[in-house]
């Protein structure tokens, strides 16, 4: 029984349709999309929280909000399955349907005043820029801003414009990048993110650090972190599981009695380390 | 008691019938279950039915809309479930207490789910009290009472010879008026009540469970299970789904949703490959732990209603009453298990 007027019934499942507005190179498999509604933004996304993209005739996917604009919403995707291809092969004026936002975000409240340290790797640095573009668009409530961030190749980095142009120019902002392995261009650090975190050393002193990466990249971070005398109650992470309904109901995403797509995606460490090693 | 002899069942459900889709335990060959009753067609009652009365509100498989995608443009249109009013007849105590189970998980939490609500709603529930429990149940240790009915309209009970029954609401006493001219006053007696053999003991097991996710208890408890996934699709607490396109010619198609079942591989797998639950130990462990700790947690119940169903279809033996009892009895301290989680 199919009722075609649409309907104000608030449905958890039932996605609105938007355009692609703009599609953006970062990497060679990563490409940002702008993704908009007739009515504007489809909904005003808390730093950090998810969206269920659809191709209807492909697939559904959770993805991070990497930013949101006036009208509109961004999504840095990397090529990595099914879902993910066929984005990569649209163009500007796609139809997607969008369902969200979900999960709790970022503890944009109990960041206020203080200094931030983001530790991204790779497509990492996605969950993070709509934290970061937050701080920068509300400078004043926040500390010092400070971005480690490394990729495979330069080649690989994501968000250029944002680590040397725009990021560097803002008030009380450090940016360091690091690559895994340079080329002849390459004028920056060579070496893995948690030695480079390392060798950078900043204090702990009245900081948050907010992590995201491969889960080998955060694994050996969260060792350092440790060995620099960083607290888990003041280091914040994001995870991933494979998601269906994004409401905490369709069962896959838990790991033990939580589930990421509700009581996550974002936790702390001394969250963390309360629950299952299962993700 | 207004009651019926069982020869005027069908007069009864035809009756309502007239007003209502009746739902009702129908077996037409391998496996009853609750389906649209029509005239002629036998109503089970003598046992439990083998798929529970879950997949009235949730459905094994369900639209959720339609979609027609053109090459810049998309439309879509919300499959709004049926609304008609609707009769549960004959669900037994323990499925409908696997319905609180079900309404916690969809209708709390801060996400209404429009689709089991609609049904939901439109539901009159008729619950048939059990006479003789079936060897597998175990209903007593999960806190029902076989012989009650909480959150049904009406109880029914059969002593052999005639159905008796008696409204718990007002909308079961206004269902019972539309059979007035049909029954009679009559009391029907069950048969009395034994005290069920098979026992499982949940006390303390979820704070128990909570440290125990590490213990060497599941390196070897999974190895007989083949993964068949049979026990998540007989059991009337299990909720996980699947969300997937059906796509039909020229952009059209529709999603659904369809039961799915941890016990598969693919249901953690994601894109790229990693699998957080890979081998059938990981899967095994989550299907018990959300049962009887995770659940527990989250809502305060356990998610088992002892129904029975899972120990009897099980094609290898795997028995939730037996694995309660071994978690009961492991120690929770040992030592080869402590190393491990060191």
């Amino acid at each position: 029984m199919i009722n075609k007027a649409w309907t104000e019934l608030v449905n958890p499942l039932y996605p609105k349709v938007c355009e692609v507005t703009r599609i953006i190179d970062e990497t060679p498999d990563v490409k940002t999309f702008h993704v908009t509604s007739t009515k504007g933004k489809p909904f005003t996304p808390m730093p950090g929280q998810l969206a269920m993209l659809s191709m209807v005739n492909v697939g559904e996917g959770m993805f991070s909000v990497s930013y949101q604009g006036e009208n509109h919403l961004e999504f840095a995707i990397k090529r990595v399955g099914m879902l993910t291809n066929a984005l990569h092969e649209i163009e500007v004026g796609q139809k997607l349907a969008v369902r969200g936002a979900y999960g709790n975000g970022f503890p944009v409240d109990m960041m206020k005043g203080k200094d931030l340290l983001f530790i991204g790797g790779g497509i990492g640095l996605a969950p993070l820029r709509s934290l970061i573009n937050h701080c920068v668009d509300n400078r004043d409530d926040f500390g010092k801003l400070h971005v480690i961030y490394g990729a495979r190749t330069p080649a690989d980095l994501c968000f250029k414009d944002d680590l040397f142009e725009y990021w560097p120019k803002q008030r009380d902002f450090q940016v360091d990048v690091t690559v895994d392995k340079g080329d002849d261009d390459w004028k920056g650090n060579v070496g893995f993110v948690p030695a480079y975190l390392e060798k950078l050393n900043p204090s702990p002193e009245g900081k948050i650090t907010i992590t995201c990466g491969p889960p080998i990249m955060i694994k050996f971070v969260l060792q350092s972190l440790a060995k620099m005398g960083y607290n888990d109650e003041e280091i914040i992470t994001t995870l991933e599981m494979r998601m269906k309904c994004g409401v905490g109901k369709c069962g896959r995403c838990n790991i033990g009695s939580c589930y990421v797509c509700l009581d996550g995606p974002v936790f702390t460490l001394a969250q963390m380390n309360k629950m299952p090693n299962e993700y | 008691m207004k009651s019926i002899n069982k020869q005027k069942l069908a007069d009864v459900l035809t009756q309502w019938s007239k007003g209502y889709a009746v739902m009702a335990p129908v077996d037409e060959g391998s496996a009853a279950s609750f389906k649209k009753w029509e005239e002629g067609k036998e109503v089970q009652l003598d046992k439990n039915s083998t798929i529970p009365a879950k997949n009235i509100f949730f459905p094994q498989t369900e639209e959720l809309y339609d979609y027609k995608a053109g090459k810049d443009s998309l439309e879509l249109a919300e499959a709004i479930p049926i609304k008609d009013e609707m009769i549960v007849f004959g669900i037994r105590p323990c499925d409908l207490m696997s319905l609180e189970i079900l309404d916690d998980l969809f209708l709390t939490r801060g996400y209404i789910d429009t689709y089991y609500k609609a049904k939901r709603d439109n539901a009159v529930i008729v619950s048939y009290l059990c006479g003789e429990p079936c060897r597998t149940c175990f209903c007593e240790s999960m806190g029902i009472d076989y012989q009650k009915a909480e959150g049904a309209d009406i109880t029914m009970c059969f002593d052999g010879e005639n159905f008796g029954f008696i409204a718990q609401t007002e909308k079961g006493e206004n269902l019972l008026k539309e059979i007035d001219l049909l029954t009679e006053e009559r009391d029907v007696k069950l048969s009395e009540k034994q005290e069920l053999k098979l026992k499982a003991d949940t006390e303390g097991l979820a704070e128990k469970l909570a440290l125990m996710f590490e213990h060497p208890y599941w390196d070897s408890a999974y190895e007989k299970c083949i993964g068949c996934g049979a026990c998540t699709y007989l059991c009337p607490t299990c909720h996980c789904f699947d969300i997937n396109s059906h796509n039909r010619a020229c952009g059209t198609g529709f999603k659904t949703r369809c039961w799915d079942s941890c016990m598969f591989p693919d249901y953690t797998l994601m894109a790229g490959g990693h699998n957080p639950r890979p081998t059938r130990k990981e899967r095994f462990r989550n299907r018990f732990l959300h049962k009887l700790q995770q659940f527990p947690e989250r809502y305060g119940k356990t998610a088992c209603v002892g129904c029975g169903r899972c120990i009897s279809k099980c094609p290898v033996n795997v028995d939730i009453v037996a694995i309660i009892s071994q978690l009961k009895e492991v120690d929770i301290n040992d030592q080869q298990g402590m190393d491990r989680v060191g």
